[in-house]
């Protein structure tokens, strides 16, 4: 092999490595205007994307080490222990009928607090954070009634149903309060 | 008178009889007459010789007594003892020899008395010698009666006797002797003369019986000779003959005119008129009935001979119409033996061509028994290769379990980093999360969160790359694997298949020998086939030959019976002619 095939190489592994570089660059995000805007942690429910506000998750958890609990709605999954703390798991997918799929290690547990209230609610998966101007959120679509309604907080342009949990907190049916008859 | 041939003979004979009788009766008288004589002669001769003897015992007698009386030994005795005991058997003897004749008698009575009377000879005799048996003085005493000679009378006396006796008995010799001869001279005269009388009556006879017989029957015999050489126009002119001749002749005469009634019927016959029935003269005919008899079997026979003419005529005529299909099947034989022929001369060719093929097939035999030996040793090759390749696969397999072993491990770790990057992705939402409730200081911290977000995101794909890939090495190595025992397997089976393979092979080293072998017997049986086939040919070309002679005789064969169904037809028409 001769030294100048050994140059034009490594010219030409230059040129694939540029060419590699401008196909794999991805356009900046351009941050929103000054405008109000809502932070959003987007998930997955059974192929459902949904969102919640940021301003109430604590943080987020591999889905490990439930405690199924007896004697409670079908919701209540059951207990975890985060960090020394005993908290319940919700399975929001109940409130809006989706198909379950069985619990599974990819499941992840979203901390919320507010109201007085900390639980863990049930996700298939993780999308991210996002930021999401307030005015593009629209009202709860029509076709979404019941539980469903009440809820929502409204849709994004690209179809991702946000969660309003206060609305979910300050409800009283997920207050657990049940006597079992000996 | 009539004389017939018999009595005409019976004289003739009867005449020489006669005579020769008559010199019979002659002859016979002399020679009867000389017998009688001659018996006389010898009875005379025996009395002499009787004389002689009793002379001789008297001279016996004498001498004997002399001797005694001389020498008084007992032993000059003996003559006169014998004498004294024959002297009486003599006389007897000349007394029965002269019996017949008185005056001998009576000269015997004569001397009997002379020779054993009491004063005879003997008694004499007897006394000189009783006295000289005295010793003392016998002597004289004798001496003196001898002296006295009445003894010498005696003698003398007898000797007188004797001689008479002889003298008659031989003039007794003499007139006999004289009478024979007479008697013989005229016995000879008597034959002679009879003799000549029965030879000239005999010619005279013969002579007269031939000149009677033999002439007439000279003439039928040279008519029978002539009726014997076939000639019946004869006649007889001897007719007025009574005798047995005449007879003879009429008889003959008649013969002739039966034979020519025969002639007559055998000429019809040879005309062919066999209508003509024959009547025999008479139970013993034989001609007549063997005429008759013959007639009718002719007539039996001729009927037959039509009809077998008949037959033969149309058998003669299917012989022809089957001779002619046999000349004809002959010239299709002929032609389908040329045939034949020519189609065994093409299996010669063809026998031929297989000898060479088969020769051929031999030697590939050969050759194919060489490849298979080179085979068994390929295969041998093949099997040891196999061996080789089945301690690879071996390796490979080894090789390939261990990196499937592998493959598990990295999956492992893969399942970690996959851990470590959805940790990550949730330490970024955290952080995220964390810099949103910051606000406005927060915000270049989410900047953060989110490229540790999309750096987890990027680890996660490039994770799920990894275990795709992963995936699809442990399915490649789980495929490596199932092909690699298949192969293994495979080459499992592919050894015992070279083994049995070799097996195979090796019988079909010995099968392709033996087939080489068989070739060669081939080729060989070819060559004798081939042979054979020649011969085939060879005696194909003689039944040819045959055939054609076949034809030729079936064509001669054709004409001659032809030849035969004219002979019928004209053996019919000849046979017609006979009228029966």
């Amino acid at each position: 092999m001769t030294n100048g095939t050994m140059q034009k190489e490594t010219r030409d592994d230059g040129q694939i490595l540029r060419v590699r570089a401008r196909a794999l660059a991805r356009p900046l995000d351009r941050p929103a205007s000054s405008q109000a805007m809502l932070e959003l942690l987007e998930f997955h429910l059974a192929q459902e994307r949904y969102a919640l506000e940021s301003r109430w998750v604590r943080e987020v958890l591999i889905f490990k080490e439930l405690t199924p609990l007896p004697g409670c709605p079908a919701f209540v999954l059951g207990i975890v222990n985060v960090r020394g703390r005993i908290l319940p798991v919700l399975d929001i997918k109940r409130f809006f009928d989706l198909p379950e799929k069985g619990l599974t290690d990819l499941h992840r547990i979203i901390l919320v607090s507010g109201n007085d209230l900390e639980l863990g609610l049930l996700a298939d998966s993780i999308v991210g954070v996002r930021s999401v101007p307030m005015a593009d959120l629209q009202s709860t679509l029509p076709t979404l009634t019941g539980v469903r309604s009440d809820y929502l907080k409204g849709v994004t342009a690209d179809r991702l149903v946000v969660l309003d949990l206060g609305r979910i907190l300050a409800d009283p049916k997920i207050i657990v309060h049940e006597e079992v008859d000996t | 008178m009539k004389w017939n041939v018999g009595m005409k003979i019976g004289t003739g004979f009867g005449l020489a009889l006669a005579i020769l009788a008559a010199i019979g009766i002659i002859a016979y008288r002399s020679i009867a007459k000389l017998i009688d004589t001659a018996q006389w002669v010898d009875h005379t001769h025996q009395v002499l010789e009787s004389l002689e003897s009793v002379m001789s015992t008297m001279k016996d007698a004498e001498t004997g007594q002399r001797g005694f009386l001389l020498t008084g030994e007992d032993r000059y005795l003996a003559p006169f003892l014998a004498a004294q005991g024959t002297i009486d058997g003599q006389i007897k003897t000349l007394r029965d020899l002269t019996k017949d004749n008185i005056n001998e008698q009576r000269r015997i009575d004569a001397l009997e008395p002379l020779i054993g009377g009491k004063d005879g000879k003997f008694a004499e005799l007897s006394e000189t010698i009783d006295l000289r048996k005295d010793k003392a003085k016998g002597f004289e005493a004798a001496l003196a009666i001898v002296r006295t000679d009445t003894g010498k009378k005696t003698m003398d006396e007898i000797r007188k006797v004797v001689d008479e006796m002889k003298n008659q008995e031989i003039t007794f010799l003499k007139t006999r002797t004289d009478e024979a001869q007479a008697g013989a001279r005229t016995a000879t005269f008597a034959i002679i003369l009879g003799t000549l009388a029965a030879l000239a009556v005999m010619t005279l006879a013969g002579f007269v019986i031939t000149r009677n017989i033999a002439d007439p029957l000279k003439e039928i015999t040279v008519t029978a000779d002539r009726i014997a050489s076939g000639d019946l126009g004869v006649a007889i002119s001897i007719n007025n003959r009574e005798d047995e001749v005449g007879v003879l002749a009429r008889t003959f005469a008649r013969m002739t005119d039966s034979l020519k009634a025969m002639a007559e019927v055998a000429a019809k016959i040879a005309d062919g008129d066999l209508r003509t029935t024959v009547t025999p003269q008479s139970p013993n005919d034989v001609l007549g009935n063997a005429f008759a008899r013959m007639t009718e079997n002719l007539r039996d026979q001729t009927r037959q001979l039509v009809e077998g003419a008949s037959v033969l005529g149309s058998s003669a005529s299917e012989i022809v119409a089957s001779t002619t299909q046999l000349a004809s099947s002959a010239s299709e034989s002929a032609a389908a033996v040329s045939e034949t022929t020519t189609t065994v001369e093409e299996v010669r060719q063809t026998a031929q061509a297989a000898s060479q093929k088969a020769k051929a097939v031999s030697d590939s035999a050969q050759k194919a028994a060489q490849i298979a030996q080179s085979g068994r040793k390929s295969t041998e090759e093949v099997v040891a290769g196999t061996n080789r390749i089945r301690q690879q696969m071996e390796a490979i397999a080894s090789s390939m379990v261990r990196l499937s072993e592998q493959s598990q491990t990295i999956g492992q770790i893969v399942a970690t980093v996959e851990d470590l990057a959805a940790q990550s992705n949730l330490l970024a939402v955290n952080a995220a999360i964390e810099a949103a409730r910051a606000g406005e200081h927060g915000k270049g911290f989410g900047v953060v969160a989110q490229e540790v977000k999309s750096l987890a995101e990027q680890s996660r794909q490039a994770t799920n790359q990894v275990r795709t890939i992963l995936g699809d090495i442990q399915k490649a190595t789980a495929a490596a694997v199932l092909a690699t025992e298949q192969g293994s397997k495979a080459v499992e089976a592919g050894a015992k298949q070279t083994e049995v393979a070799g097996e195979s092979i090796q019988a079909l080293a010995g099968s392709v020998t033996e087939a080489a072998q068989a070739a060669t017997q081939i080729a060989a049986s070819s060559q004798q086939q081939m042979v054979g086939v020649d011969q085939v040919a060879g005696a194909m070309e003689n039944i040819k030959q045959a055939s054609m002679q076949n034809v030729a005789s079936a064509k001669q064969l054709e004409t001659a019976a032809l030849n035969l169904s004219d002979l019928g037809q004209r053996l019919k028409q000849i046979v017609e002619r006979y009228k029966v």
